[in-house]
């Protein structure tokens, strides 16, 4: 066992850095550092660069025109552009469906759309929740009937991220409602410019338009867009959920957020001195600092054995458990570590170019939003408890 | 970065796994073994020496087999998974670390640790010193060019049957100043003792020191230096041993939970109990990872170590209690009889947070080594 990063790690690292100092827009990442509001033009700034640089599938296979990079190379390279204030990669076309289209696609699906994620050509969207499907994801109700030439599709997806800004969305959809939920699910290709399909705003708690419900009445999609065979979505569907589960783990975020934390607090007064001074407070922020590190080792132990050839299946959803917890907590005592900043609620601040006094100071503004956007975390990509659910099946014989 | 163990290490781990289970197959035995004078048996001591585990935790230097973090993690928590009761701590890592860190190390008494035939133990606590590494109100002076020890240490481990004892003791200055201490050597037929048992099944014992005469192994800043690397030794075994009780107390809840039956089914198919599992499940994780961590960089810098034993430890602490609570919960009654393992594992578990300091200790000593 050894836990330092070997030379060769630490010159990937340098690797990285260098190139990120080189090709991120300064402009682009401070409104990250303020979180401020990203323009789909923002994010595709940073990913056509990583495309260019041949990284932006950066765990697809080799083959496919991914970066061939072991277990902790990623892991650097996560930590790397958290640390870079970079945008985030949307993971819609390349974390989530690339995968499912190299396992289960068929050649022309992956001759088609493989090369135009990679090039950063499509903006896809994820349609799994409806209303009435969240946690009970196979009761979705909406409908692929078999035209013969086409599938007509009418229901209505939720939560859809950044959907206001997808060209494409993957869906699932039922094509057969005679059967046991889990047996009917296909999983089908949509254009967003489709007749017939819709899009409304969500506006969540923090204020923020980041989410979108998508509606299809009578959409007509083309039989070659379904992925796989008809009726066995559910196991893309799943395969799909276990990459969308390891990012969520966060811990390159979850440390960045204690970093931010530590300055917070020790410019927080309480009494006159460093909130960090205070034994009980910084106590808090320790056990929080253990419980990171515990949980990085944790990570990296299951993606480097993930890479052995071990499926990282269980120990995913464990990593989404403790990695969404990790994070709400650093949000948690960052709201709590500002005392009465925290209140004003200035949504014009998270817009570009806003240049006026803030109320207190500048890194006060997003952080009580902050906190409540980061409630989603242990709902999204399967809840906490579903999760527990999934650990329980597979592991405990029960 | 690695995270497999090499091939010398898999035959450690397990050669020592295979003594484990066929000296400490049951609960019973240890009890019978408890019940012995010493309070553990000299046969499985004897025969762990032979078989190379107590070498294990010696460095070659002093003629051992390892003696790296990673050898103390993978024999404790092995200890831990049977729950085994031999000196393996007070005198295969506290004292030995101690006589192998002093200027001139004490290479044959550490020989003959490793072959099983001396018993060392540390006597650091006092009635009132708590987990503190410098607090020693313990007097030693020089009379005639010998050195005499005068007061009384407290909670020491194995501290009956031991043949020597290392005696931490203040030469000079107020009871917590860092400076002025010194740590010596004392024949334990020279000291007045009371023996007990401690709850969770190790014999202990009060030590009086009435002008009792003395060697000194070092003092001031090597002094300190040794009790701490002492206690950080003794703090990552035992989270070690840790991992392998919660492991253990984890498998024999589930077995239960799928023998149980109430309301017509075996208790584990109710969701509220599934749940408290994978929490538990979790937390394990964690720990391991976090004693994977320190004893991955035992040997790096003082600073480094230290830091990541207190965060392993401070996590052994915390989730050593829900470990051990909620195995006693799951289980129901039967968890709160003597007769049943697991209440013997849930106490040790506990009791491991009362031994080279708890969560609260490590916590902040964390927060000192780490800036916060």
């Amino acid at each position: 066992m050894n836990f330092e990063y070997t030379k060769e790690e630490q010159k990937f690292r340098n690797e990285v850095r260098e190139w990120l100092r080189e090709t991120l827009p300064k402009s682009l990442s401070d409104k990250v550092k303020k979180y401020q509001r990203l323009s789909k033009q923002d994010y595709e700034i940073f990913m056509n660069n990583l495309s260019a640089k041949g990284w932006l599938a950066w765990h697809w296979p080799e083959e496919y025109g991914g970066t061939g990079w072991n277990a902790i190379q990623k892991h650097i390279f996560e930590e790397e552009i958290v640390k870079a204030s970079a945008p985030r990669i949307v993971p819609f076309g390349v974390n989530m469906l690339g995968p499912v289209l190299i396992e289960f696609g068929s050649e022309e699906q992956k001759n088609y759309y493989l090369p135009r994620i990679l090039n950063n050509e499509d903006w896809w969207a994820q349609g799994y929740s409806e209303p009435g499907a969240g946690s009970d994801l196979a009761s979705l109700k909406t409908t692929a009937i078999d035209k013969g030439d086409h599938y007509l599709v009418n229901g209505q997806k939720t939560w859809t991220t950044l959907g206001h800004h997808a060209d494409k969305i993957f869906c699932l959809v039922k094509t057969n409602t005679n059967v046991k939920p889990q047996l009917g699910i296909s999983f089908l290709l949509i254009d967003m410019d489709s007749p017939g399909v819709e899009i409304k705003p969500i506006i969540t708690l923090d204020g923020e338009h980041e989410v979108n419900e998508v509606w299809f009445t009578d959409v007509k999609v083309p039989k070659k867009n379904i992925v796989g065979k008809e009726n066995e979505g559910w196991t893309y569907a799943k395969y799909l959920l276990t990459f969308e589960r390891t990012g969520i783990a966060g811990v390159p975020n979850s440390k960045s957020a204690l970093d931010h934390l530590k300055m917070v607090s020790r410019k927080s007064l309480k009494n006159g001195k460093p909130l960090i001074d205070d034994p009980i407070f910084s106590s808090e922020i320790a056990e929080l600092e253990i419980d990171l590190l515990a949980m990085e080792i944790f990570n990296l132990r299951t993606v480097s054995a993930a890479a052995d050839g071990k499926a990282p299946g269980m120990e995913s959803s464990l990593l989404k458990i403790k990695g969404t917890l990790v994070r709400q907590k650093t949000t948690e005592l960052l709201r709590k570590a500002l005392g009465p900043q925290a209140l004003p609620y200035l949504p014009e601040q998270f817009d570009e170019g806003w240049n006026e006094m803030p109320i207190g100071p500048e890194y006060a503004g997003p952080i009580a939003k902050q906190y409540f956007n980061m409630r989603k975390i242990s709902i999204y990509g399967g809840s906490n408890e579903i999760q527990k659910n999934i650990v329980a099946k597979a592991s405990f014989g029960l | 970065m690695d995270f497999s163990l090499s091939e010398e290490r898999k035959m450690l781990q397990e050669t020592v796994a295979r003594f484990f289970e066929n000296n400490y197959k049951d609960i019973k035995k240890r009890s019978d073994y408890l019940a012995l004078n010493d309070g553990f048996s000299r046969e499985i001591w004897k025969e762990s020496a032979d078989l190379g585990v107590i070498s294990g935790l010696i460095s070659p230097t002093f003629g051992g087999l390892g003696g790296t973090g990673e050898d103390f993690s993978i024999i404790f928590e092995l200890i831990g998974k049977s729950l085994c009761i031999e000196p393996f701590l007070s005198s295969g890592i506290l004292s030995s670390t101690i006589l192998s860190s002093i200027k001139n190390p004490k290479t044959e008494l550490i020989n003959q640790i490793i072959d099983g035939e001396l018993l060392i133990s540390f006597a650091h606590m006092e009635m009132n010193n708590r987990y503190e590494d410098h607090f020693v109100e313990t007097k030693a002076f020089l009379e005639d060019d010998n050195w005499k020890l005068n007061g009384s240490k407290s909670f020491v481990i194995n501290g009956d049957s031991a043949d020597k004892v290392i005696v931490s003791a203040r030469i000079d200055g107020e009871i917590n100043d860092k400076n002025g201490i010194g740590l010596f050597l004392v024949d334990n037929n020279h000291i007045t003792r009371r023996s007990y048992n401690t709850i969770d099944g190790y014999k202990a014992a009060e030590l009086n020191f009435d002008n009792v005469n003395a060697e000194l192994l070092c003092k001031d800043d090597l002094a300190l230096e040794c009790i701490i690397k002492s206690n950080s030794a003794g703090a990552l075994a035992l989270s070690a041993e840790a991992v392998g009780i919660m492991q253990v107390c984890f498998d024999l809840t589930l077995d239960y939970l799928k023998t149980r039956k109430q309301f017509g089914k075996s208790i584990g198919a109710f969701q509220s109990i599934q749940h408290r599992m994978v929490d538990m499940m979790l937390e394990i994780e964690q720990v391991r990872s976090a004693v994977m961590l320190a004893s991955s960089t035992f040997e790096t810098n003082s600073s480094t170590r230290d830091k990541n034993v207190s965060a392993a430890k401070n996590l052994v602490g915390r989730v050593g209690k829900l470990i051990a609570e909620e195995s006693i919960q799951l289980h129901g009654g039967i968890a709160m009889t003597w007769e049943y393992s697991v209440a013997h594992y849930a106490k040790r578990l506990i009791m491991i947070d009362h031994l080279m300091g708890d969560a609260d200790y490590h916590r902040d000593r964390f927060k000192l080594l780490s800036s916060i």
